[in-house]
């Protein structure tokens, strides 16, 4: 065999980065791990627990982004979805910067050139939409009034075809602390943290059915993970995810009406992912 | 959001009629709403109400901002506050940020208050104002002016010379917390006087510090009743809504208790680390004068990145 032959044969055709960019350009899946084990489509609600930190956040970042792009601008193909997003930011903890930081990168690197391209930046960055909310009453308030302003965003030009909600949990001790301040007592049976998560899934529903899209929420883990191997103290709200000997508990906190809406679960921990599927 | 019934006299159309009807807004589907709202007598005052009812929520409500407009604000607002810690500033990146809220934890003589006193007596310098929450009688004016002394060679001793360091402490204002509903107390003042631009000087305010947090929540917590932590929480919103409306850096410190297997875990437990910004971790070796931070959480900086610095004392 002739030398060239051989080395030609050993150094491959090529790099795993080229052929990552090449099928992330050619082909437009939502390639960010964890999502990419799953089948999504729009209508699907998708929850992404872990504690923190374990750059949740950074995931829907990046979702966003691939989101966002188009599928190809000026000839260079980027495989985005050519859609608008909204972040409800429920932890008031986003930083801009670190978006539009990571929407560079991504530009810079699917250009040969290598530069940012500055009127795809702006389209891209004029995409995502962004609201905050600091209690329930002004994420219910949002939610009602969303129905109207989406409808004007989709007569404006591309319509939002992502929902993401960073900490869907993130009101959970302040609900359950609240009371009812009534003086008609009889008729407040339920508990103001039930109402309110029941309140915050109908909205949601009815807003697929107009809207439809995909919502991607996370949660953090606020009971603390405890690493066991004996399993004595079993809560009847648990979940059990095993990998490899160890046995990973975390409670869950959020009512059972928002578990009827989920459609994916997804856990991770600093090292360990796994996916859980609710039909 | 307001109650229903101060609703009634600019909107004649909720009337105690409406308010009997329809309790709760919010927490009902609207469609199920206009559907039970048919089934009555007054049925298109109470649709007419529903829509106005409507428009005051859409009308208050903040427009959606899109990338653009929170990066021009970013960039214009939330600048960044040196402190002159060199172990802060190098991991952050040149210092505080305004309109976020910062975390120093530590054990106890590892750096924290020394860290307060420097970025307050920086920022002063620098023409802003602080304003800084003592919980522990740890505030020490003196070691304000010598820090301001040591890097702008205001003289102490000297009469003449007061004038400038006087000016710089002035913009420092001091207050002692005891506990939780104090604080509470004292952020709802700060947020009318801000609001209400009471305090329109040269020197906005700039920096507010908390030393510390954690030992007026830490008696709350705990307990069968959620209550503690949503105070904890609620104070949080609080601050982190202070800091993004008026475009303040919030610096706050928090002590370390036993984890598990013997290591030490920041206290205030797991739903506090959904709270701050970013986590900063102080230790110094002890009979040492150098300090280590490492990040704990960082929006972009990956956890573990260190830094030391010298502290002089």
């Amino acid at each position: 065999m002739e030398k060239g032959g051989v080395k030609a044969w050993i150094d491959g055709d090529e790099t795993a980065h080229d052929m990552l960019r090449r099928i992330s350009a050619v082909r437009s899946t939502l390639l960010v791990p964890p999502l990419h084990r799953v089948p999504l489509r729009l209508g699907n609600v998708v929850e992404i627990v872990g504690p923190s930190p374990s750059a949740k956040t950074l995931i829907l970042i990046q979702v966003a982004i691939s989101f966002v792009l188009p599928r190809e601008w000026n000839g260079v193909p980027y495989g985005g979805f050519d859609h608008s997003v909204l972040f409800l930011d429920l932890d008031c903890r986003f930083d801009i910067s670190r978006f539009s930081q990571m929407l560079t990168h991504r530009i810079m690197e699917g250009n040969a050139i290598g530069d940012c391209d500055k009127t795809l930046y702006d389209l891209c960055m004029r995409r995502f939409l962004y609201a905050r909310c600091s209690n329930s009453f002004e994420f219910l308030q949002t939610l009602k009034s969303l129905h109207y302003r989406l409808k004007r965003e989709k007569d404006h030009g591309v319509g939002v075809h992502l929902l993401l909600i960073d900490s869907i949990g993130a009101f959970h001790w302040v609900d359950r602390a609240s009371v009812f301040l009534s003086p008609k007592e009889t008729n407040r049976k339920k508990l103001f943290l039930q109402s309110v998560s029941e309140a915050v899934v109908q909205d949601i529903k009815k807003l697929l059915q107009e809207h439809p899209m995909l919502v991607i929420a996370t949660k953090s883990v606020i009971f603390g993970n405890t690493y066991s191997t004996t399993s004595n103290e079993v809560n009847r709200c648990s979940r059990n995810v095993t990998r490899n000997p160890q046995q990973i508990q975390y409670r869950e906190y959020m009512p059972s009406v928002w578990q009827s809406l989920l459609i994916f679960l997804i856990y991770g921990a600093p090292s360990i992912l796994a996916v859980l599927c609710y039909t | 959001m307001a109650p229903l019934k101060s609703m009634e006299k600019d909107h004649p159309l909720i009337d105690t009629h409406f308010q009997s009807f329809f309790e709760d807004f919010l927490l009902y589907d609207l469609h199920a709403l206009i559907a039970s709202a048919d089934n009555h007598s007054s049925s298109n005052t109470f649709k007419q109400g529903i829509d106005q009812l409507l428009s005051v929520i859409d009308a208050k409500l903040p427009s959606l901002r899109n990338g653009l407009q929170l990066l021009q604000d970013a960039e214009c607002n939330k600048l960044l506050l040196p402190t002159g810690f060199q172990g802060i500033d190098a991991l952050l990146g040149g210092g505080l940020r305004a309109g976020q809220l910062t975390e120093l934890v530590g054990p106890s003589s590892s750096g924290k208050t020394q860290a307060c006193l420097t970025s307050a007596s920086t920022v002063a310098k620098n023409g802003g104002s602080v304003i800084y929450f003592d919980t522990g009688n740890s505030f020490s004016p003196q070691r304000i002016a010598d820090l301001v002394g040591q890097t702008s060679g205001y003289v102490v001793g000297n009469q003449a010379e007061l004038g400038p360091l006087q000016r710089v402490m002035e913009r420092i204002l001091c207050y002692s917390v005891f506990d939780i509903y104090q604080l509470f107390d004292m952020l709802q003042q700060l947020k009318i006087n801000l609001k209400s631009k009471i305090v329109e000087s040269d020197h906005r305010i700039q920096l507010l510090i908390i030393d510390s947090i954690s030992s007026l929540i830490t008696p709350i917590l705990g307990g069968s009743g959620p209550q503690g932590h949503a105070l904890m929480i609620s104070a949080g919103y609080l601050l982190k809504k202070l800091a993004d409306d008026h475009n303040i850096a919030v610096l706050v410190t928090n002590h370390m208790v036993a984890g598990e297997g013997g290591t030490s875990k920041p206290a205030l437990g797991e739903s506090w680390k959904s709270v701050p910004h970013i986590r900063l971790l102080l230790s110094r070796e002890y009979g040492s004068n150098v300090c280590n931070i490492s990040t704990l959480k960082h929006p972009s900086v990956a956890s573990g990145r260190a830094a030391k610095c010298t502290m002089y004392l």
